[in-house]
Order: structure tokens, then sequence, then C-alpha cells
């Protein structure tokens, strides 16, 4: 890629991830059976491809934090072996109906924004 | 750029160095996420050795520098998204001093000088029969446990009035507990709790909470008390007057009623603003205290 390319893209990736790491996350929550801790969520993440977009995974915490303040998810303490006590992460049931409209959101957002890529413009 | 970290606590260190100068709770904050990701990677990857691991940590989680500037970032959306918006300015000295029962952090204010008096009773005790009952078992081997469970409690309570501060006096305060020392000899790990300077200033905070919470309460109780009882007065007597109600007891006026009871009133208006101003006040004066005392004192 050239060098005068990569910055823009690097730019809309940030921008883009921005607005979709809370969907990704709340996403991972509800698909979850158990309450995840903030490394298991990053490396689920990772498995599955690149969400973060080539954002680095230390972003996951500050967004986790503030879905539990918005009471989309509910979060407990467990102590832990190998460090400091892991704060584990549910998602609420508010957190649910949210993550419904959010997930109609994306959609259509995703078909305009298609739509208009694929030049289907009236 | 720094060279790459060798250890955890050389990752954290740089991690805090990038930190330099952001707020001290949000720096608490960043440092216990990647030490719980840190350590979390370790125990996954048992027989890594920890230089290995924390070069490929900068493309995972991403090295110190990038993770302070990703914790700038939120921290500056958040905030911006969350914060209750400042009352509009209003115009004037007169719609200033009555805009106060308005402004939220004014009614906050004076519902945590209320609290305070318990939560100052809770602390001062908590910390006085700690520290007398850890001085006084210092000479028994069961005194270092008694010690560290003192110590203990003190960070939880510190915590928790650090969340009771934010929410209610509206100053950012740390959202993950003080931790730190992990991989050294537990030894260590207690002389640490002794020349920690936050360990001594959150004692410090607590014990002053008693004294504070008294005159926090008494402020308020009385400043609400006497406004509010002097307007229902004037307006039990207005009423009376009027004969629309009876007065039990005697009245005892030493202006002439067509005066007094106007004067009752305007008194009882203005003091209830005033109490709202001074519970504005202290709650700016005390969340400053609790920053500096809880928090500040260790972080550079």
């Amino acid at each position: 890629m050239s060098a005068e390319i990569e910055p823009h893209l690097k730019k809309f990736q940030k921008e883009l991830s921005a607005g979709t790491v809370s969907l990704v996350l709340l996403a991972v929550l509800a698909q979850s059976g158990e309450a995840l801790y903030g490394y298991q969520i990053a490396k689920r993440l990772e498995r599955t491809g690149d969400p973060l977009l080539g954002g680095k995974q230390s972003a996951l915490y500050p967004v986790l934090r503030n879905l539990s303040a918005a009471g989309l998810a509910a979060s407990h303490v467990e102590p832990s072996v190998s460090g400091p006590p892991r704060r584990y992460y549910r998602i609420t049931a508010f957190g649910r109906q949210v993550l419904d409209a959010w997930r109609q959101a994306w959609r259509d957002t995703r078909r305009s924004v298609d739509s208009v890529l694929e030049g289907q413009l009236p | 750029m720094t060279a790459t970290p060798k250890t955890i606590p050389e990752y954290l260190e740089q991690l805090r160095a990038a930190l330099r100068g952001a707020d001290p709770a949000l720096v608490q904050d960043a440092l216990y996420d990647a030490e719980e990701y840190l350590r979390s990677e370790l125990a996954a990857h048992p027989g890594t050795d920890e230089a290995t691991l924390l070069a490929s940590i900068a493309t995972s989680y991403g090295a110190p520098e990038e993770v302070a500037e990703i914790y700038r970032d939120t921290e500056a959306q958040v905030s911006q998204a969350l914060r209750t918006p400042p009352p509009a300015r209003r115009q004037g000295a007169l719609a200033a001093f009555f805009g106060v029962a308005t402004d939220p952090h004014a009614w906050a204010g004076l519902f945590y000088m209320l609290l305070s008096l318990a939560t100052g009773i809770i602390y001062f005790t908590a910390v006085v029969t700690g520290f007398s009952l850890s001085a006084g078992m210092m000479v028994l081997i069961i005194g270092i446990p008694v010690v560290i469970l003192f110590v203990g409690i003190v960070r939880i309570l510190s915590l928790v009035e650090g969340r009771i501060v934010e929410v209610m006096l509206g100053e950012r305060m740390p959202r993950r507990p003080l931790y730190q020392g992990r991989g050294q000899p537990w030894l260590k790990r207690i002389g640490a709790m002794f020349t920690d300077p936050r360990t001594w200033s959150t004692m410090l905070y607590m014990v002053l909470m008693l004294p504070l919470g008294i005159l926090y309460f008494t402020l308020a109780v009385i400043g609400m008390s006497t406004s509010l009882s002097l307007v229902l007065g004037s307006v039990l007597a207005t009423l009376s007057f009027m004969g629309l109600g009876e007065f039990q007891g005697d009245i005892n006026m030493l202006v002439p009623p067509w005066l007094g009871v106007p004067l009752c009133l305007l008194a009882g208006v203005l003091g209830f603003f005033l109490t709202l101003h001074i519970a504005r006040l202290v709650a700016r004066a005390h969340g400053a205290l609790a920053k500096h005392l809880l928090v500040k004192t260790a972080q550079y």
C-alpha cells in the first residue's frame, strides 16, 4: 500500500471502530452463557478475525466500563490467582433490548452504505 | 520511543510515564486494566518468558504509548458524553444567586453533607480501631495479618468513598482499587504498604471525616431547618392574621407584624438559597480534598 493512502485508511478504521466496538462487545457478551472478563473478551474477538480494525485491545476496557456505567452490562469482581482481581461482565436485560436496536441500526446502515457503494442510487 | 519493556512492572512504569499529566484517577484505572491483561496473558502462556510475551503485547494490547493515547482519547469522549451539562450561565447577580436551585451539584452536595456524618463515623471508627488494634498486636506474630487486613479495609473504604464522591460531588475518582507489587516477595509488599504515602493520606482523610462530617451535617441541618421554618412560620402567621388558622402559643415580635412577617419570609428564602450555595461550595472544596488525599499523593 502506498504511504500516501495509509494514514487515510488508519484514520477511517479508527473512526469506524469507535462506532462499532460497543456493538461488538455487547454482542460478545450476549452470545456468551457466562460472565466474561476483559482478557477473555479480547481473546474471543481475536479469534473471529479483526473486528477492532487494527485497533488495540486496550481500547476494550474503557468501553466495557462505559457499557457497565450505562446499565447495558452488569459486572462483578472475582479474585484471580494470576493477577489483580478480575472484573466479570455479563449483559443485562436492558442491554439485550439495546443490542436489538443497535443490530437493526447496523443492518440498515450496512444496507444503505452498500447500495451507495454499488451504485444502485435511483 | 522508549525501549521495549522486559518485565510487567517495567511496562506499567512506562505506561504510567506516558500518562503523566492525565487525571490521576484515569491513571489508576489504566494501570489496573493493563495489569489484568498482562497477568492473564502470562498465565495463559506458561513457559514463555516475560520479555518475549511483552514484545508480542505491542501488537495485541498495545505499546504503553499507544495505550496511554487510547485512554486519553476515550476519557475525552466519555466525559463529554456523560457529564451533566453545566447550567446555562445566568445573567445578573440576582439570577446567579437564585439559579443555584437548578444546579444538581448543589443538591447533591447538600445530600453529601447530610450523609457525611454517617460515613465519617464509620471511617473514623474503622481507622482508629484498626490502627490501635494493629499497633497493640504489633509485638505479637498475629499482628502482621491484622495489619494487612486493616490496610486492605482502608483501601476498600477509600474506593467506596471515591465512588460516593464521584457520584455526588462530580469529581473524577478511580473506578479500580489501587493494585501494586505483584511479583514481589510478600514481606516487601507489606513494607510497601507502609512506605506508600497514600496509605497514610487515606487514613488521615478518614480521621478528618468525623469532624468534617459533623461540621457539614450541622451546617446543612441548621441552614435548611432555620430557613424552612422561617418560611413556614411566616406563611402560618399570615394565615392566622387572616383568621384562617390558630397559632398555638405566644408570638412575641419585636417589630409590628406587617413588617415582621415579610422580613421572616425574606430571611427564610434568602437563607434557603444561601444554604444551597454553601452546599455547592462544600461539594467543590471537599471533592478537591478527597482527590488530593485519596488519589493524588502517590501518583508521581
